[in-house]
């Protein structure tokens, strides 16, 4: 089995500063937190937002998977064939680790190997108007 | 009072000890250690992380099902002091523990087997396969080439003296 080694990101030109990325003020969502709003219904509120003109495009065009908000369609759609997009879809392929698994873990209980959650790219819909 | 266990790595976090960090739709996430919880911070998953103990367990390094850890459990009924039932429980698990540890171990054991036997096969596969460096491929072939030259010509002189 071999394992994924991402390699020199203190020298790398594009993320200056790596530690502030992590800091709790940056925070971006959680795997568990998108799978909860995988949920039908929150799904449809999270891809039909009002106008917000704080936001990134208005919150008009939001990928539900990777918790972003895109300027346009055009690069919403763009995003979807990106390796960043592709790489998230497979690693919500997994359900979610919980405390609760890290206690089956650690010998409280028998251990349950994590199922597999069908996730597909969200259907683009075109705006005729 | 509960000894918590680790969010990352599934160690024992004592009271006083380690830290929690509270996410803003109010989940709670304990950690033993400051690497635990920077390795959270950096969106790592245990599953992958090898010194997880959910990593050991989910690749099948230890032993995942069995009945001697069906003991320890999380409890939220509390239980009335009783003189009796706690020497009994401290016995009990006194035993459990025994009984688990001995699982454990003979778990590993039969799981290093197989890689013992693979590597008897690969041992084997590998003379079967490289045996002309330890035997010349030509070697011995002089002399019975010397036999046959030898048998031969006798037999030539046989015909020659039947002809005779």
């Amino acid at each position: 089995m071999g394992k994924s080694k991402q390699v020199g990101n203190h020298k790398n030109d594009k993320r200056k500063n790596i530690a502030k990325t992590w800091k709790t003020k940056r925070r971006t969502k959680d795997l568990d937190q998108i799978h909860a709003d995988m949920k039908p219904e929150v799904a449809a509120k999270l891809l039909h937002q009002e106008v917000d003109y704080d936001v990134t495009g208005c919150a008009q065009n939001y990928c539900l998977h990777c918790a972003r908000y895109f300027v346009d369609m055009k690069s919403l759609k763009d995003h979807f064939k990106t390796k960043v997009h592709k790489k998230r879809l497979k690693q919500l392929r997994e359900e979610p680790y919980t405390q609760a698994e890290a206690e089956r873990a650690a010998g409280m209980g028998s251990y349950i190997p994590p199922k597999v959650v069908v996730v597909q790219t969200q259907p683009i819909e075109e705006d005729m108007n | 009072m509960r000894i918590e266990k680790c969010y990352f790595c599934s160690g024992p976090v004592y009271p006083g000890h380690g830290v929690m960090f509270v996410r803003n739709d109010c989940k709670t996430f304990r950690f033993c250690k400051s690497k635990c919880h920077k390795n959270f911070k950096k969106k790592r998953n245990p599953r992958k992380a090898r010194w997880a103990k959910a990593f050991r367990k989910a690749s099948g390094k230890e032993l995942t099902v069995d009945n001697s850890l069906e003991f320890e459990k999380r409890r939220n009924i509390p239980v009335k002091y009783n003189r009796q039932l706690w020497d009994k429980t401290v016995e009990a698990m006194k035993r459990v523990e025994e009984i688990k540890r001995k699982r454990q171990a003979r778990f590993i054991m039969n799981r290093l087997k197989k890689g013992k036997e693979l590597e008897k096969e690969e041992v084997i596969s590998d003379v079967k396969r490289n045996i002309h460096l330890i035997k010349a491929p030509h070697a011995g072939k002089a002399k019975l080439l010397e036999d046959k030259m030898v048998q031969k010509l006798q037999e030539d002189v046989d015909m020659v003296d039947d002809d005779n």
